[in-house]
């Protein structure tokens, strides 16, 4: 295992995770792209789905927790709450004309339609990660085992 | 049936059904509830592939023609990876040989079958133009690739030993994601013209990063809403300190223990 204190590893994981994505991008910007137009409220909108949705599931893992804490109602309110936070915010935000609306003709069609892109965004990033997984698992079980080699006395 | 109480019982039913089954079936410890996850979930990505032919009045369908069109590649990878992995060193169960080789057949068609949604005939068109959700998919798709397999060489490099292999692995796989996603910026496919991808490769990088940014946001008010409820909690009841009775007993007991009579070591 290398060494290292645990900041500077996440530090390399970070940098590692996103440099080589951002330079793609960069450079696939400064060669086809034209204009980044919408590209925020994409951005936005991905933001208040995603905060609305994991809000969403986290509530239901809550039923979960409440199997050994003698089913409280305080966390289920609370999260009851964020869900309601960020629908709350979806709404107002898509109400306020062009600020976060798309090619969508009303409020409720456009946060329909961030769902279904959410959907679609976690389908990408799902099949992504299975082929990565699948790919290290096949070659960690693929690997011959290894001989321990002791130092001769 | 209206068609609002159509789109509604198929497709967001249906979409209800797969999140709660995917919970169901992931966190219930009861069997039964389980199983009834595991049906849920089926039954609800049935519904969503079935929407061209149920919900074919409306858009929310290219959703589910885009699931249909990859159900052929992702079965094909799954299935190819678990093969070449249970073919190797494992101590119950392994695979053949043969197994292995189908295994890597299928990952390469996979693969290819992919590639050829962006640059040949198989791109997912719904209904005469091209699925506006493979537009979002295929970007992202690589994009996730590239920050996975990326992420996963650093810290492949920072816990394992001796992890070449694996790492050579990562960095391959980075760099077909960076090939294809620069070709595809660069040349037409058939169906998709290369300014379209670009764009849609930014568009996908901003959504990656909202949905991760609302995600830590959600997680970070959920852990508040458990610490704050917790520290809510009547302190639990200490127990007294053990009496004189108790105290000769333990070390009764602790002797007979570890005094070293009567005992081969």
């Amino acid at each position: 295992m290398s060494e290292g204190s645990p900041l500077s590893s996440l530090t390399r994981l970070g940098a590692f995770a996103v440099l080589p994505a951002g330079a793609v991008l960069i450079l696939v910007g400064l060669v086809s792209i034209e204009s980044t137009d919408g590209t925020l409220i994409r951005f936005a909108n991905a933001l208040l789905t995603s905060f609305t949705f994991v809000s969403f599931i986290l509530l239901l893992t809550l039923f979960v927790y409440g199997d050994a804490r003698k089913r409280p109602i305080a966390p289920l309110l609370g999260m009851f709450m964020s869900v309601l936070l960020g629908v709350g915010m979806t709404v107002f935000f898509l109400s306020q004309g062009e600020l976060l609306m798309e090619d969508n003709g009303s409020v409720r069609a456009q946060a329909l339609s961030n769902l279904i892109r959410l959907a679609t965004t976690v389908l990408g990033m799902g099949m992504a990660v299975m082929v990565v997984a699948g790919t290290l698992f096949a070659s960690l079980m693929n690997t011959p085992p290894r001989a321990i080699q002791f130092e001769e006395e | 049936m209206e068609e609002a109480t159509q789109a509604f019982v198929f497709f967001w039913v249906a979409g209800l059904f797969v999140v709660m089954g995917a919970m169901l079936a992931f966190f219930s410890k009861v069997n039964w509830q389980r199983r009834l996850g595991g049906a849920l979930f089926g039954l609800g990505v049935l519904s969503l592939m079935l929407t061209p032919w149920t919900l074919s009045f409306s858009p929310s369908s290219a959703f589910g023609h885009l699931l249909g069109s990859l159900i052929g590649p992702a079965v094909l990878l799954a299935v190819g990876l678990y093969q070449i992995a249970f073919s190797g060193h494992v101590p119950v169960g392994r695979l053949s040989r043969t197994d292995r080789n189908i295994g890597v057949a299928m990952v390469v068609v996979g693969v290819l079958w992919l590639e050829a949604m962006h640059w040949w005939v198989l791109t997912p068109t719904y209904p005469a133009e091209v699925n506006r959700y493979w537009y979002i998919f295929w970007p992202t798709m690589l994009l996730g690739v590239l920050v996975c397999s990326s992420a996963t060489y650093a810290i492949v490099g920072l816990v394992g030993e001796q992890r070449q292999q694996e790492q050579r692995l990562m960095l391959v796989s980075a760099s077909l994601a960076i090939i294809l996603m620069l070709l595809g910026s660069l040349f037409d496919g058939p169906n998709v013209d290369h300014e379209r991808f670009a764009t849609e490769l930014l568009f996908a990088s901003a959504d990656i990063f909202g949905v991760m940014v609302g995600a830590a946001v959600a997680v970070l008010l959920f852990a508040v809403v458990l610490a704050f409820y917790e520290s809510q909690q009547p302190v639990p009841k200490r127990l007294d300190p053990p009496n004189q009775d108790q105290l000769e007993k333990a070390s009764h007991i602790i002797a007979q223990h570890v005094g070293g009579e009567g005992e081969d070591e």
